[in-house]
C-alpha cells in the first residue's frame, strides 16, 4: 500500500481529532483575528440605529435550541442593540421547542440592560400556525395574542400602546433557522403589511436567503455566527460569536487543507494506476 | 450559584459528551443521551402544546370570557379525531378539506407574488441606467449588489441554469456551450451551499465545546472534567466486557 492510499484510508477518527483540535486550542488561547463587517449585517444594524426613540421593534426568534450557537449571539446582540436605542421590544416565536430559550435570553438581556417587562419589552411566547399567526398578527396583535408568555393580557401592557397590529412594528427581524422563519415573515407579513423586514438565520440556508437580500425583499441578513460576531463589533461589545471567530477560521483552514490533501492523493493514485496499466 | 443552574450545567455536559463519544463509536452512552434527547423534546411539545392551545387559547376563552364561537374551530379540528374510528373516519375528511383549502387560499398567490413575480423582476433588472441628463451608466462592480455587473452575471446564470433543466431539445453545439455554462453555476451553487453548511457545523461544534470550557470552571464544581472523566472510563469498561463477546471477523 503506498503512502497517498495509506492516507486515504485513514481513520476518521484522526480527522475528528484534528478538527477537535483546532476548535479547542483557539478557544482556549485566541489569537484575536480581525473581522471585517459585511454590507448586511450594517444594513441591519444601520436600520435599528435609524429608528428613533420608542419605536416598535418586534424580534421572532424562530430556532429551537438545535441552531443556539449561531442564532443565540444573534439574539442577544440585537437585543442589546435595541435596549439601549430605547426601543420597544416585542418578542416571539414561531417555533414551539424554542419557546422557553426565547423567554430566557429576552428576560436575560433586559435584566442586564435594566429593562421591565410590559412596559419596556414583552414576550408573547408561541402560538400554533406559524404563517397564520403572522396574517392574524396582521390583522389584529391581540386576537393572535391575547396574553402575553407570562399570561398577562397583552391589551393592557403599557409596551403595546398604540400597536394595534404589523402595521405600527417599525421592523421585524426573525432569527430563522429554517422555515418557518424569515420567508414566512415576507410572504405573509411584509408583503401585505408593508413594515421592514430584516433577517438572521443559520449558515445552512443563509445561501437560500441571498436573492431575497438582493431583491430588497429584506434589507438586511446576519449570515449564522459569522454575522453574529460582525453585529457584536458594530455594538461594541464582544461576546461568545467574536470567541468563537478564531476557532471558526481554524477549522475552515483544517478542512481546506484536508480537501486540498485528499485531491492531492487522489491524483497521486489515479496518476500511478494508469501507469501501471500503461506498463 | 443557585443549585438549579449548576445541576443544569452538570446535565448539558454530560449529555453532550455522551452524545460526542459516538465519534468514537455507537455505545451505550450515546443512545442514552439520543433516547433523552427524543423524549425531552416530544414531552416538552406537548406540554407546550397542551398549555398554549388547550388551555390560552380554547379553554380561557371559552369559560372565563365566553367567547363560544371557538367551538367552531375546535370542532372542524375534533374532527380528524375521528381518524381512530374507522367507521366516522369519513368526516376528518372535512377537516382535512378545509386545512388543504385554507392553506392552498392563503399561500398560492403570495407565494407567486413573493417568489416568482418579484424575483423576475429582479433577474430582469435593466442593464443599463439612465441617468436624469440623459446620458447612460453601466457600473462594472462584482462586490456591490447594485452594480450592472452582477445583473448580467445573474440574468446569464438563469438562462444557462434554467436551460440545462430543458429536456426537449438535445443539448449539442451551441446548446451545450449553455448548458455546461448552466453546470458550472450549479457547481458554484452547490459549493457555496457546502461551505455555509460547514461553517454551520463547525459553529455548532464551537457552541458545545465553548460551554465545556465554560463548565470546567470551579463555580460549576469542574463538570466537565468529572464527567469527562466518568465518560472514558465508561467507555473503557463498555470496551473491556464487549472484547470476550465480540463475534470472530
Amino acid at each position: 500500500m503506498t503512502f497517498a492510499e495509506r492516507m486515504l484510508s485513514i481513520d476518521r477518527r484522526i480527522i475528528f481529532l484534528v478538527i477537535g483540535l483546532c476548535t479547542l486550542i483557539p478557544l482556549l488561547y485566541p489569537v484575536g483575528l480581525a473581522i471585517k463587517v459585511s454590507p448586511e449585517v450594517r444594513s441591519v444594524y444601520d436600520y435599528i440605529e435609524s429608528l428613533p426613540e420608542d419605536s416598535v421593534f418586534l424580534l421572532s426568534l424562530d430556532f429551537d435550541p438545535a441552531s443556539k450557537p449561531e442564532l443565540y449571539p444573534q439574539a442577544v446582540s440585537l437585543l442589546r442593540h435595541a435596549f439601549k436605542k430605547n426601543l420597544r421590544v416585542i418578542g416571539m416565536t414561531l417555533w414551539l421547542p424554542g419557546t422557553g430559550m426565547a423567554n430566557e435570553v429576552i428576560s436575560r438581556v433586559a435584566r442586564e440592560e435594566g429593562k421591565e417587562s410590559g412596559k419596556d419589552y414583552v414576550f408573547l411566547g408561541w402560538s400554533p400556525g406559524g404563517s397564520s399567526v403572522i396574517i392574524n398578527m396582521g390583522q389584529d396583535l391581540y386576537k393572535a395574542f391575547p396574553t402575553d408568555y407570562n399570561n398577562q393580557p397583552t391589551s393592557e401592557l403599557p409596551v403595546l400602546k398604540g400597536v394595534q397590529n404589523l402595521r405600527d412594528v417599525s421592523y421585524v427581524i426573525s432569527l430563522a433557522a429554517g422555515t418557518t422563519g424569515i420567508e414566512t415573515w415576507y410572504v405573509f407579513g411584509k408583503d401585505k403589511y408593508k413594515f421592514e423586514l430584516g433577517g438572521g438565520c443559520t449558515g445552512v440556508i443563509a445561501p437560500g436567503l441571498y436573492p431575497l437580500l438582493r431583491s430588497g425583499q429584506i434589507n438586511g441578513l446576519i449570515g449564522g455566527l459569522r454575522g453574529a460576531a460582525e453585529y457584536e463589533v458594530l455594538i461594541g461589545r464582544k461576546g461568545k460569536a467574536v470567541a468563537g471567530m478564531d476557532a471558526q477560521s481554524a477549522t475552515h483552514f483544517a478542512i481546506i487543507l484536508l480537501v486540498i490533501l485528499c485531491n492531492v492523493f487522489y491524483l497521486l493514485i489515479r496518476t500511478s494506476t494508469r501507469a501501471a496499466e500503461q506498463r | 450559584m443557585p443549585f438549579e443552574v449548576i445541576l443544569g450545567a452538570w446535565v448539558a455536559t454530560g449529555l453532550t459528551l455522551f452524545i460526542l463519544t459516538f465519534l468514537y463509536q455507537d455505545n451505550p452512552l450515546f443512545k442514552l443521551a439520543e433516547h433523552l434527547y427524543v423524549g425531552v423534546s416530544v414531552g416538552y411539545a406537548i406540554v407546550k402544546t397542551y398549555d398554549t392551545v388547550v388551555i390560552r387559547l380554547i379553554y380561557e376563552p371559552m369559560v372565563k370570557q365566553g367567547d363560544w364561537s371557538l367551538l367552531i374551530p375546535l370542532a372542524i379540528g375534533a374532527l380528524m379525531l375521528t381518524r381512530y374510528a374507522p367507521r366516522a373516519a369519513w368526516m376528518s375528511r372535512i377537516a382535512f378539506a378545509f386545512v388543504v383549502g385554507v392553506g392552498s387560499g392563503l399561500a398560492i398567490p403570495r407565494v407567486i407574488s413573493s417568489y416568482i413575480l418579484k424575483q423576475i423582476e429582479d433577474t430582469i433588472r435593466p442593464l443599463l441606467t439612465l441617468a436624469a441628463d440623459g446620458g447612460a451608466t453601466f457600473t462594472y462592480d462584482l462586490l456591490n449588489p447594485a452594480s450592472n455587473l452582477n445583473a448580467v452575471v445573474l440574468l446569464v446564470g438563469v438562462v444557462s441554469v434554467l436551460f440545462y433543466f430543458f429536456f426537449s431539445v438535445e443539448h449539442t453545439g451551441p446548446g451545450q456551450a449553455v448548458a455546461r455554462t448552466g453546470i458550472l453555476f450549479l457547481m458554484v451553487a452547490f459549493g457555496a451551499a457546502f461551505g455555509y453548511t460547514v461553517m454551520a457545523r463547525m459553529s455548532l461544534l464551537i457552541g458545545r465545546l465553548t460551554d465545556l470550557i465554560e463548565y470546567a470552571q470551579p463555580q460549576y464544581e469542574r463538570a466537565t472534567w468529572w464527567l469527562l472523566a466518568l465518560t472514558v472510563a465508561t467507555l473503557i469498561v463498555f470496551r473491556v466486557r464487549r472484547k470476550g463477546t465480540e463475534p470472530p471477523p
